[in-house]
């Protein structure tokens, strides 16, 4: 088949179709009526990549696959025509999907013991029904806790392809060392001063060399 | 009392910095070495502000690293009485608008307090290895800052429905529903139906009465089954019979399925339907 042809017609499916496609899924379509190989797919999507420059919609690589999508820069006006369709999503929405997200496998109570409130059943559906959550199983606890983690859709949805291309988790910090003066110790515990200095983690070694020094 | 207790200014029409300068001189805290002599300008909130304000709030731990944030206070030396005296005074504003206090709200006030009266007590000198009763707080609340963070950072992300759009052509009026093969159980009933036709061109020789026992007619059929490897579905039937009799020797051999007594296997779609005995097929295995 002629590389234009090709090109076209991949085109048209990815325009047709609402949901991402995959290099073998848009194989498995063509090849079943004309002989074509992946690499060519992957050579005209290129091209195609190469044509959608000078416009405003362009193809994207996400996690299931490529889509066809109006560029960014053209999200202003869009937003006009939707802007009543644009969802927004509450800061304890995000929170939780960010917990699941890179602490995934994840169950309740482990978001409850990071977040400090109750997981509420309204996020938790809206997450399952958007498809960016599911379950993949049940930890072997008492009460055995479902284990939730995230889909492919929910990399889809903020223009992903894998979970490692999520924005990096800022470092993990450790309490330094919190020992108190407790011989200075007055009502007011604006008076403590704690040694700041030097980062250690919480360790019982060494609290007692301190403790020892203050004696 | 050397420092002023904080309350929450409810009169809007109240300038907060004149408020404050009926409690000059003496520093009511002091952060890190260096003595405060104002209150936060930020600690003075409109009740009016605050129903909206809460709503902001997602839970607290949010509330408590609002507190330490705003303040600039560090949070790995956080002045657990002055922090705590602010919450609580929270809690109970919240409590005089008749807002509904979630309950961990009220959970973290008794975890501050305890903390707090765990920091008066002296230290036993046997408890030696007793950590600060902060760090865990402190922990938390660096876990949870990790998270919040990050939920803002992927807030940022280009976002199906609000930063890119997914585009599309019609294709509806293109669809063509996809035929699928007809199901094999339909495929037993056509057989069936067959050795039925069959049956009927030897109805009117029938005359002899016949009593009929699924159990006897599963013997019969395992007895035929007995040193072959296979036979064909359709040989089981003995087609000069009535049809109620093929109905028991279709039903005996349903039967015998359901007891794993005999196997019916088809090596390829439409082909002919075996039956294969599972019992003789054992006695040959513990004979060899």
């Amino acid at each position: 088949m002629n590389n234009n042809k090709l090109k076209n017609i991949i085109e048209a499916i990815l325009l047709a179709s609402y949901e991402p496609l995959s290099v073998d899924k848009l194989f498995k379509i063509i090849t079943s009526k004309e002989k074509t190989s992946k690499s060519d797919i992957l050579s005209a999507i290129d091209d195609l990549q190469k044509d959608y420059e000078d416009k405003d919609i362009e193809i994207t690589k996400v996690a299931s696959g490529f889509r066809i999508q109006a560029k960014s820069e053209i999200g202003e006006y869009l937003n006009i025509m939707f802007a009543d369709r644009t969802p927004r999503y509450s800061r304890a929405l995000l929170e939780t999907l960010s917990i699941i997200a890179y602490r995934q496998p994840v169950t309740r109570g482990d978001i409850e013991s990071i977040r400090g409130v109750s997981v509420s059943t309204s996020i938790m559906r809206t997450l399952t029904e958007r498809n960016w959550i599911r379950i993949i199983g049940y930890r072997d606890v008492p009460g055995k806790p479902a284990m939730f983690a995230t889909t492919p859709e929910f990399l889809d949805y903020f223009s992903l392809q894998k979970l490692e291309e999520l924005p990096d988790l800022p470092e993990k910090k450790e309490p330094m060392d919190l020992d108190l003066e407790f011989d200075e110790q007055t009502t007011n515990d604006q008076d403590i001063s704690a040694n700041v200095s030097e980062p250690i983690s919480v360790n019982a070694e060494l609290d007692t060399d301190d403790l020892s020094i203050q004696d | 009392m050397n420092k002023p207790d904080l309350k929450f200014i409810h009169n809007e029409d109240i300038d907060p910095k004149l408020s404050q300068s009926q409690q000059v001189e003496m520093p009511f805290a002091i952060v890190d070495g260096e003595s405060m002599t104002e209150l936060p300008s930020d600690l003075y909130i409109p009740p009016v502000a605050l129903k909206v304000f809460l709503d902001t709030f997602e839970g607290p731990l949010d509330l408590l690293l609002y507190l330490i944030r705003k303040q600039n206070l560090n949070i790995l030396d956080v002045p657990i009485a002055d922090i705590t005296d602010q919450y609580v005074n929270y809690i109970n504003l919240m409590k005089e608008l008749e807002l509904e206090l979630a309950g961990e709200y009220l959970l973290m006030a008794a975890m501050l307090a305890e903390i707090k009266s765990k920091m008066l007590l002296p230290l036993f000198e046997e408890i030696e290895d007793e950590e600060d009763p902060r760090a865990e707080l402190v922990r938390r609340l660096l876990e949870y800052e990790r998270y919040r963070t990050v939920s803002e950072e992927l807030n940022k992300l280009q976002r199906l429905e609000r930063d890119v759009f997914i585009t599309g052509v019609e294709s509806s009026h293109l669809a063509k529903p996809i035929e699928l093969p007809e199901i094999a159980i339909q495929e037993l009933m056509l057989s069936f139906q067959k050795v039925l036709k069959r049956a009927e061109m030897f109805t009117s020789l029938h005359l002899l009465k016949e009593p009929l026992s699924v159990r006897e007619r599963m013997s019969t059929i395992l007895e035929k089954l007995k040193n072959k490897d296979f036979l064909d579905f359709t040989e089981l039937f003995n087609f000069e019979e009535h049809k109620t009799g093929l109905v028991v020797t279709f039903l005996a051999i349903l039967e015998l399925m359901k007891e794993s007594l005999i196997e019916i296997v088809q090596a390829k779609d439409f082909g002919v339907i075996h039956v294969k005995a599972l019992i003789s097929d054992n006695e040959k295995n513990t004979e060899h």
